[in-house]
């Protein structure tokens, strides 16, 4: 089949939303579908927001037995089999428009902005043959806003048969951009609190270097160097793979995410414990306490107890890693399902 | 610096254009800057949705770019305060092809106003441009022509210039490229029956149907030469092709009326290879230069006949040609480098 993979770039910015394009990309050519892989440019701000959607809706991809689309506002493209794989709306005029990421006055023009763009997006949504999210978060906000019914399907990672389990040591590693709203610090500030000697990996590159200068300072601060590793570089695949072979556990305390995210799933595929935030959002969809991982209060207190129980109660961590890898198939999170539901 | 290459796709179609993108892009990055290359999909039938599709391209915002360069209609219509083009192609169907009535545009004033349309948008585009370069001069006369435009030519490099290194006079004539009826592989087939009893010849590349396949093997077939001619009918590995063109004792390469240097000759010459081609092979003659770098031919079996002869008669001939085709290649100047940073310029 002819299959165009349709989404929106920042040129030179590479993450997640690149991911999810690139590695069905792969599996669907593995399979010996024919894939085009479209990437338009796109500028959120909201002055220049409606050109660029007229233009995504004269894009002629007629020479397609079908598109999938991504990241908004590719759905906005026209083709008779549309299938969309929705991962989160123009979200300053959405859930965040009450919020201060909004970055712009809540006037006439931009609530006129704002109605008009709910009223496009509905357009789009209702064009599709079938609408899936990456959590049932997004699929929440399609209901509320758009009145859209949707289906969840989960992102797998790439090669997931390369995590694997060869041991458990004294170390709870956080694999994940260093950034503020990902909150390492509240992962350091627990360890204080710690009364067993379990240790910290820090790993991941970062947007500027004021928030790992702070990681630093609350390290030495708080006297814990011999307890915490930080590497502030994007690590490779194989030592990320080895990190999380030998680790105790897995943590990922993000605020409010959108979806489970990736550093929750690789730990699955590895068999190890997770330990999250009860704010964390979509990684709640994958994580609950006491069955494969813990899910504490966003507290240094909360968080430095459940470190210490996943040092002291070894044999309930390494149980709630097997049940973490088990998850995966609960949810049904892999490329094999992935590829029948958007090639159904 | 963050350059952004932008060019066209035609959905699940990758030629030409989509390998310079991704070679340029690649060089730019081992000149030291980031390279991207962003592709729009452009449909060109039916005609009246290209003004449609003109405005799409206008219409797209880019952030986090420092320096774009464009390479085809309609991709270079977007709009960047520094924008380079190099330009494969205009839209011909709107020129010279309009001209020859070879067009896809309408007949009568429907045509008339697309045609306007797409040559106001182009000089609006080659005026706000920093610089404008061609791929060949036939492209930079066009321009010259029908925009009153001047641009300069800045001609494509040999991608790996180092496969082309170190071969060896080996006992065949080589002819590579895509295999159709306007680059005419079955004419010298039909040479070989004429020349000399120890002239090999090897063909190979892809071609562009089955057809263009099946007739050339009937060709070879009908002329009855046994082992003396080779085919290899298939899309080449690279590092094949460039084996083939080591290991060749010349290059043979005639296309009608071809544009540009053609990389079959750029590549050839690069080797160190004599060259052979045919008196109406358009812009091949800046590199096959007669009793020189090889031989330009009538585009006649017989003469084409003494041409492959003589490569082997006169060995040591052959080899000389084959060194003054390099010396002139490497005298064109025409690296990657050089490219980059004039684009960058």
């Amino acid at each position: 089949m002819k299959i165009a993979l349709c989404s929106t770039f920042v040129p030179f910015l590479f993450g997640g939303a690149r991911n999810i394009v690139d590695w069905l990309q792969t599996m669907l050519e593995q399979e010996g579908h024919h894939v085009e892989r479209i990437y338009l440019p796109e500028n959120d701000s909201p002055d220049l927001l409606f050109q660029q959607m007229a233009a995504f809706r004269w894009i002629d991809l007629s020479a397609a037995d079908r598109v999938i689309c991504f990241r908004p506002q590719s759905h906005l493209i026209q083709h008779p089999h549309k299938i969309l794989w929705f991962i989160h709306h123009v979200r300053v005029f959405y859930d965040l428009y009450d919020s201060p990421y909004r970055g712009f006055p809540d006037d006439a023009k931009h609530r006129g902005i704002r109605d008009a763009l709910v009223a496009a997006d509905n357009v789009a949504l209702r064009e599709a043959k079938h609408v899936f999210t990456n959590s049932r978060v997004v699929s929440a906000r399609l209901s509320k806003y758009n009145q859209v019914d949707s289906e969840v399907l989960y992102p797998p990672v790439f090669q997931a048969e390369r995590f694997h389990c060869r041991g458990h040591s004294d170390e709870i590693v956080y694999v994940c951009r260093l950034e503020h709203h990902k909150r390492q610090h509240l992962l350091i500030e627990a360890l204080a609190l710690t009364t067993t000697p379990v240790r910290v990996r820090l790993c991941g590159s970062s947007a500027g270097p004021h928030y790992p200068n702070e990681l630093n300072e609350l390290i030495t601060r708080l006297k814990l160097q011999q307890r915490v590793s930080m590497e502030n570089r994007w690590v490779t695949e194989e030592e990320k793979v080895d990190y999380l072979a030998d680790c105790l556990a897995a943590a990922y305390l993000p605020l409010d995410e959108d979806s489970y995210g990736y550093p929750s799933v690789e730990a699955s595929h590895a068999s190890k414990a997770i330990l999250t935030t009860t704010d964390s959002g979509g990684v709640l969809e994958l994580v609950s306490d006491g069955i494969n991982g813990y899910v504490a209060d966003p507290t240094p207190a909360a968080l430095a107890a459940a470190l210490d129980k996943l040092y002291r109660e070894r044999a309930t961590t390494i149980a709630m890693g097997a049940r973490a890898r088990a998850r995966l198939d609960e949810l049904n999170i892999s490329w094999s399902h992935v590829l029948e539901r958007l090639l159904a | 610096m963050k350059v952004l290459i932008v060019n066209n796709m035609a959905p699940f179609v990758w030629g030409g254009a989509e390998e310079l993108a991704v070679n340029l892009e690649k060089n730019i990055i081992a000149a030291g800057h980031q390279a991207e290359v962003l592709r729009l999909p452009f449909q060109w039938e039916p005609a009246a949705r290209i003004p449609s599709q003109m405005l799409m391209v206008r219409a797209m915002e880019l952030i986090n770019v420092d320096h774009v360069v464009a390479l085809k209609f309609p991709a270079y219509l977007i709009r960047h305060p520094k924008k380079t083009l190099w330009l494969l192609h205009q839209y011909r169907q709107a020129y010279d092809l309009f001209d020859s009535a070879h067009t896809n545009l309408p007949f009568g004033a429907e045509g008339e106003q697309l045609r306007n349309v797409i040559r106001n948008a182009d000089n609006e585009s080659l005026r706000e441009s920093r610089h404008v370069f061609t791929n060949s001069e036939v492209t930079r006369q066009r321009l010259v022509k029908y925009n009153g435009f001047d641009a300069e030519v800045l001609l494509p490099p040999v991608n790996d210039p180092a496969l082309f290194a170190g071969g060896q006079m080996g006992d065949y004539i080589f002819a590579g490229g895509r295999i159709n009826n306007m680059k005419r592989q079955a004419l010298l087939v039909e040479a070989m029956r004429h020349a000399g009893p120890n002239t090999r010849l090897l063909i190979a590349g892809p071609p562009d149907s089955p057809g263009d396949a099946a007739e050339l093997q009937a060709a070879v077939e009908r002329a009855d030469l046994g082992d003396r001619v080779r085919l290899d009918l298939r899309f080449l590995p690279r590092e094949t092709y460039a084996e083939y063109v080591r290991g060749a004792a010349a290059v043979a390469y005639l296309p009608f009326d071809e544009d540009s240097l053609g990389y079959v000759t750029m590549e050839a010459a690069l080797a160190g290879k004599a060259l052979i081609t045919t008196s109406d092979s358009g812009g091949i003659l800046g590199l096959v230069k007669q009793h020189e770098t090889g031989w330009v031919v009538e585009p006649d079996a017989k003469a084409l006949a003494d041409a492959m002869s003589a490569v082997f008669a006169q060995p040591r001939k052959t080899a000389d040609y084959g060194q003054a085709a390099r010396a002139l290649w490497l005298h064109l100047g025409i690296n990657w480098p050089a490219t980059v940073e004039r684009l960058l310029r």
